[in-house]
């Protein structure tokens, strides 16, 4: 095997191995925002859940696919460590990206669903009579 | 809390425009708009004969809650999906007494305020008189 060949193998297996671990981690932990924002509907917020780790596994995996090749083809193990430190560093900073957006999304869903909950922040002066 | 009514003065453009906005605004809480000059106003808002709503912005909710100036318009933001959180704010120590005289500024000059700033739009006036917000300062009949 070719040293580009080693560098497509080992590309692959750490952007995967990383996404693998982001996306179980915003699984595991986003669990709770989703829970929270939909009222207790565990229900609901599994499927929610369910759904985005789905996107992102789309968006990362599609990603790292479409990256891989390079132009330059590197010939001893410095040339190895030199290309897969561009594209996993990229990759990382992708996925970085994507997990601050996803907890952006949740957040988003919970303040959303704690301002419908608020009592009014002001106290009415008067009652109409009769009422 | 299910419905706001809004006692708004039919007979100001600035009110006027300010309905059209809010009746734009997405919602928590359903808002029904009322000129104070509608007859029969009285007859279902009991109590309210003995204040003037002239001076400044009602709002009355379906249990029966009376708001008054910027206690009214807190309530209004209060009411609309994107502005909740204004409601919030405003209503803190810190910002209530700016909010309390802005209201009151806005209130005692909203005919004038109405005046200049649609001064150039009276297509828009008669628009807005048209379709019921807005009376006419001589007859007034919505």
């Amino acid at each position: 095997m070719t040293p580009i060949v080693w560098t497509y193998i080992s590309y692959l297996g750490i952007s995967i191995a990383l996404t693998i671990w982001v996306a179980a981690t915003l699984h595991r932990n986003g669990r709770i925002f989703l829970v929270d924002a939909f009222g207790g509907n565990e229900q609901l917020a599994d499927s929610v859940n369910h759904l985005l780790v789905v996107g992102f596994y789309l968006v990362n995996v599609g990603y790292v696919s479409l990256a891989m090749r390079t132009a330059y083809a590197p010939e001893n193990l410095q040339g190895v460590l030199e290309v897969l430190s561009v594209k996993v560093g990229v990759v990382l900073l992708i996925l970085g990206a994507m997990h601050f957006l996803n907890i952006a999304i949740f957040s988003k869903m919970r303040k959303q669903a704690l301002l419908h909950r608020i009592p009014p922040p002001v106290p009415p002066q008067g009652h109409l009579a009769g009422v | 809390m299910k419905r706001l009514y809004v006692l708004y003065d039919g007979e100001c453009t600035l009110c006027a425009r300010c309905r059209r906005w809010l009746e734009g605004q997405p919602k928590f809480v359903e808002m029904q708009f009322i000129p104070l000059q509608r007859a029969g106003l009285f007859e279902r808002f009991p109590g309210l004969e003995k204040l003037n709503l002239r001076k400044e912005l009602t709002l009355v909710t379906d249990e029966g809650a009376i708001y008054r100036g910027a206690s009214a318009w807190i309530m209004c933001l209060y009411a609309l999906r994107d502005f909740r959180e204004w409601s919030q704010r405003l209503a803190s120590p810190a910002l209530r007494p700016l909010a309390r005289s802005v209201c009151e500024a806005v209130s005692a000059n909203r005919i004038r305020l109405g005046r200049w700033m649609l001064r150039r739009r009276p297509d828009e006036v008669r628009q807005m008189t048209e379709t019921g917000f807005l009376c006419q300062s001589d007859e007034c009949r919505i």
